[in-house]
């Protein structure tokens, strides 16, 4: 799986960034709207009360002889409030600041304007609420003042500011919450477009499931199919030109090898040997060529579609590959033979033979008559690899890197090489996603090129992504 | 028995390739006919019998896989080498899947064709009349009696299991495990160790008239001596 790079612009942050905030802000806003509106209804129902009782006490004023009395209880009558946690404070002024009854440190509310007039206050170390009503008698103005303690309207602003404050919490965060599942699973579509392209290998170009697709990203999946079609018709007509160009080149190099083959064993053309040999490795040289040309055409990764990638086990590649060479190893008086373990790639039967044939064909070339090479394949499933060892002169750290490079050839080489045996190999590990080391053999002879694939996928590729439905 | 020289149908277009390969397989032994085109092939094989017939695939007209694929349809059991210059694992395939005996990739040396023709030829014959003649070996299998020229060799059981299994197979590597199955039959208890000690015995019982080449880690391969 590619790792998950979250784009630089996502639909589902702006979605969430553009609905969250203004959402939560104003859920706030409306949970103070009704903060204060619950407390304006409490407060006027209290003020309400504590009025009555204002009301009550001017009742009980009388005038005789143009003075003022009040006809007091010692406390404010208990029928209209009984309650002990609070305290009730009043006080009667008559005309020229004379006070007529109750306590004199009592705070006037000031307003002119309303009647009762209502204030906040304090009595001492106090809080206390404030309603004075002014009257007219036949003596003259007279000023009742009643007062209480504020404890229950703060028991009743706790409750309030307690009961809206939770009660947003709550709202906030449902909405919150179902705006976040809205917003995921409305781009749910999208998420499975991406799912889809994720789980495709590059080289697979088979086009988009188009059926689950949303209206509007239904052209981009289209464009991107239209895009896949013309690279699919790309590879196909690369790999048919590969194949008549084999064709072309192959058919004319076999007649001139075989009759110089022939040549060469022709008892009348005896004084001719030198020349026909030369002319004869000078053919095969063009031939070897041609192929390595076309190998290396074959593994461009343009030509290989993902529909070849298979499990396969690198055992009976490997024999194939000596079976091949015997012959060849027989005339030069080489000793190759392979070391062979359990090991399985997902890759292409076809190119991973290129690409061992390659391997052993260098070794084979570089190495001396007497020596050794070695094929090896072993690491199972989980990291399976390639090696061929020989004992030949090695390749100098210095020119490791180069020679895998195309057309590179070690200074003072011989034999057949055109230099791209290694690219090619460079090429098709690539395409599988394996690495090559070029290390000293064992002995600290000769050469060691190992070729380290990835764990082998319990299916290809291509079916895996054939499975994604949505 | 030996004498009469078998015959092999070239069917290849171009010229360059039809003459080289017919003047090879001439040097090597065998009578050669030639046909540039499928038809002609056909009216050839109607007309004379053919030990072996060397196909390419690209010929003008009909394809050489639709002229194998022709011949197994009308019942010839005729030994076929498909040579070809497109290379994909799924020609390989199909060319094996119709019916083709053999492929081999162009260009080829001679020695690597003359040396198929030979193999396939044995094969067919090991089937047609249960000899199998390998240089100077003759291998009788129905009645399991080994010749040299005209010296019969005498090869204790497992000894002939490996000799007749290296034999079918011959020029081709043949792998250890094989051999170990094909000696299993007779006797259950195998090991490895046996194999290479069966070997060495039917090795040197064949002397210097066939060699059992051992390809390291993989098996054996009987060859004809090397000059």
């Amino acid at each position: 799986m590619s790792p998950k790079i979250e784009p630089a612009t996502s639909i589902h942050r702006r979605l969430l960034v553009l609905l969250l905030p203004p959402l939560a802000l104003l859920m706030l806003a409306g949970g103070f709207a009704d903060y204060r509106a619950s407390m304006l209804f409490m407060r006027t129902a209290y003020d309400q009360s504590l009025a009555d009782a204002a009301f009550a006490q001017a009742a009980r004023i009388r005038v005789a002889d143009g003075r003022i009395y009040a006809q007091l209880p010692q406390q404010p009558p208990p029928n209209s409030r009984v309650n002990h946690a609070e305290t009730f404070y009043y006080s009667i002024w008559g005309p020229d600041n004379q006070l007529i009854a109750g306590n004199p440190q009592l705070p006037a509310a000031s307003s002119h304007e309303d009647n009762p007039a209502y204030a906040d206050g304090w009595l001492g170390s106090h809080k206390i609420r404030i309603v004075t009503y002014r009257m007219r008698t036949d003596a003259g103005a007279a000023m009742i003042t009643v007062a209480e303690t504020t404890n229950r309207r703060e028991g009743a602003r706790h409750f309030i500011l307690t009961s809206t404050w939770l009660m947003d919490f709550i709202l906030i965060d449902a909405t919150l919450l179902l705006v976040w599942i809205g917003v995921r699973y409305g781009l749910r579509p999208l998420v499975a477009v991406r799912t889809q392209i994720e789980a495709r290998s590059p080289r697979e170009l088979r086009p988009l499931e188009t059926a689950a697709v949303p209206a509007e990203v239904r052209p981009l999946v289209d464009a991107l199919n239209g895009l896949f079609e013309v690279l699919r018709e790309a590879a196909r007509s690369q790999r048919e030109f590969v194949a008549d160009a084999a064709h072309q080149l192959r058919t004319p190099i076999t007649g001139l090898l075989g009759h110089l083959d022939l040549l060469t064993q022709d008892p009348a053309a005896r004084g001719l040997q030198m020349r026909l040999a030369t002319l004869r490795d000078g053919v095969a040289r063009v031939a070897h060529s041609a192929n390595q040309l076309l190998a290396l055409a074959r593994a461009e990764p343009s030509a290989n579609l993902a529909d070849h990638f298979q499990l396969t086990e690198l055992g009976p590649l490997i024999g194939r590959v000596i079976e091949r060479n015997v012959d060849r190893s027989v005339k030069t008086r080489l000793d190759l033979g392979a070391d062979v373990g359990p090991a399985t790639v997902t890759g292409s039967a076809w190119l991973i033979e290129d690409l061992l044939g390659n391997l052993v064909d260098n070794a084979l070339n570089y190495t001396p008559a007497g020596g050794h090479v070695t094929v090896r394949c072993a690491g199972a499933q989980s990291e399976p690899y390639l090696e061929v060892e020989d004992d030949g002169p090695g390749i100098p750290e210095s020119e490791r890197q180069r020679v895998r490079q195309r057309f590179y050839r070690l200074p003072g080489s011989t034999g057949h090489g055109c230099g791209l045996g290694l690219a090619i190999v460079e090429e098709i590990a690539r395409l599988h996603g394996a690495d090559v080391t070029i290390d000293t053999g064992a002995q600290g002879r000769g050469t060691r090129i190992r070729v380290q694939f990835p764990a082998a996928a319990s299916a290809p590729r291509g079916e895996t992504a054939n499975n994604v439905t949505h | 028995m030996a004498s009469a020289r078998m015959r092999i149908l070239v069917v290849e277009d171009n010229d360059l390739v039809a003459d080289a390969i017919e003047r090879g397989l001439a040097v090597a032994g065998f009578a050669v006919d030639r046909a540039p085109s499928a038809e002609l092939a056909a009216t050839a094989l109607a007309a004379e019998r053919f030990d072996l017939a060397v196909v390419d695939i690209g010929l003008p007209g009909e394809d050489g896989l639709t002229f194998v694929r022709r011949l197994r349809t009308q019942g010839s059991h005729l030994p076929v080498l498909i040579l070809t210059a497109r290379e994909t694992v799924a020609l390989r395939v199909e060319a094996l899947d119709l019916g083709a005996d053999d492929f081999l990739m162009k260009p080829f040396e001679q020695s690597e064709l003359a040396a198929r023709c030979r193999a396939l030829i044995r094969r067919a014959n090991l089937n047609t009349n249960g000899q199998l003649n390998f240089g100077r070996l003759r291998i009788d299998v129905a009645g399991r009696q080994l010749r040299i020229d005209e010296r019969t060799v005498e090869l204790t059981g497992r000894e002939w299991l490996v000799l007749e299994c290296l034999a079918f197979s011959a020029g081709r590597v043949v792998s250890k495990e094989r051999l170990q199955q094909a000696i299993a039959k007779w006797d259950q208890a195998m090991t490895p160790n046996a194999v290479e000690v069966y070997v060495s015995r039917v090795r040197a019982k064949l002397a210097d008239v066939a060699l059992i080449r051992t390809v390291r880690g993989l098996g054996y391969r009987l060859d004809e001596p090397e000059d």
